[in-house]
């Protein structure tokens, strides 16, 4: 019985693997990697078919760029403040965590906002997901893009949310903070791409 | 760039200060400007293209070794991204390569989609 007393309790046992990585976070990448070949292919049907539109609207009639910049540059600043997130998680400053991640959350919905601005707009100029092939290809990888943006979001908000009733921070909490923050950069690299082959690259 | 001691038990952690990371926000803010500029600058597509595309790449690895900290994690992972990037990027050169030189709808030199009457596409 005094041998039980001591073994860790469960939630402090580190994962020891052969590869010396954690297995959640091994899994993460498995996960970012597999999303490259993902969005691979929706940037490939978008390319193949944008300019092979018979009707307008055409890209060039109506993708509106210094809206869509301002947007990206919100994203590119939610991964700032992700990352600063993630610094607080690993040197123990729960408060500045708390503070970035909130941060990172609100600038997500103003992303989420720019594209639901831009998709209204759209259709309201007579683009819809059936107009044309370019409109097909711009709504599916956007709106994928989108939708990751929005289970970031949820995904944050879950984190925030459990932080709340925390009075401190451990090791393996920074690395749950870690895990999603590797997940916001990510979608965050994924619209570096985007926006180079939509929108400032011309038709 | 010095390695930081390790916090007393939050594991592991890169060794980027919060001034470096400001800075890194600021240095991809300024890169997405001047990608904006080259769009609007009016140089020939070819190089503009190829202008975009370093810029898009320089800000990618960026995110991906400073932000995703990468650069400081174990080789296996660099591996394994790399490898999903590669199949990624091999999967829109093909595709892209594949239809954009495809012919096989053009049905007797006219394409099958084109309004009747249409005059036969210039061959390349």
């Amino acid at each position: 019985m005094a041998a039980a007393t001591h073994e860790p309790p469960p939630h402090v046992t580190e994962h020891h693997t052969t590869t010396g990585i954690d297995n959640r976070k091994m899994m993460m990448w498995i996960f970012l990697a597999s999303e490259c070949l993902f969005f691979g292919a929706l940037i490939s049907t978008y390319l193949i078919f944008q300019g092979e539109s018979l009707v307008g609207p055409l890209p060039h009639e109506i993708l509106n760029i210094p809206v869509t910049s301002a947007s990206t540059f919100v994203l590119l600043m939610s991964s700032l403040t992700m990352v600063l997130a993630v610094y607080g998680a690993q040197h123990g400053r729960l408060g500045m965590m708390k503070l970035m991640l909130l941060a990172t959350i609100l600038l997500g919905l103003v992303f989420l906002g720019f594209q639901a601005y831009e998709f209204t707009s759209f259709v309201h100029e007579g683009l819809g997901l059936t107009t044309n092939q370019f409109g097909s290809s711009f709504y599916v990888l956007t709106g994928f893009h989108g939708t990751h943006v929005a289970v970031g979001v949820l995904y944050l908000t879950s984190m925030l949310l459990a932080s709340q009733r925390r009075t401190g921070l451990g090791a393996d909490r920074a690395l749950h903070i870690d895990l999603a923050g590797l997940y916001w950069h990510f979608v965050d690299i994924v619209w570096i791409v985007i926006f180079t082959i939509i929108y400032l690259i011309p038709h | 760039m010095t390695h930081m001691p390790q916090a007393e038990s939050h594991g592991e952690h890169p060794p980027t200060t919060i001034r470096e990371y400001v800075l890194i926000g600021i240095v991809l803010t300024v890169v997405t400007a001047v990608e904006l500029w080259v769009s609007y600058s009016g140089m020939s597509f070819g190089l503009l293209v190829g202008v975009l595309m370093v810029l898009s790449a320089f800000k990618f690895a960026v995110v991906v070794a400073m932000f995703m900290h990468l650069r400081f994690e174990n080789g296996l992972l660099w591996r394994l991204f790399s490898f999903g990037l590669i199949l990624g990027t091999a999967i829109i050169l093909a595709l892209t390569a594949l239809f954009w030189n495809d012919r096989t709808d053009i049905v007797g030199g006219v394409p099958a989609n084109a309004a009747p009457g249409a005059a036969a596409p210039a061959k390349h």
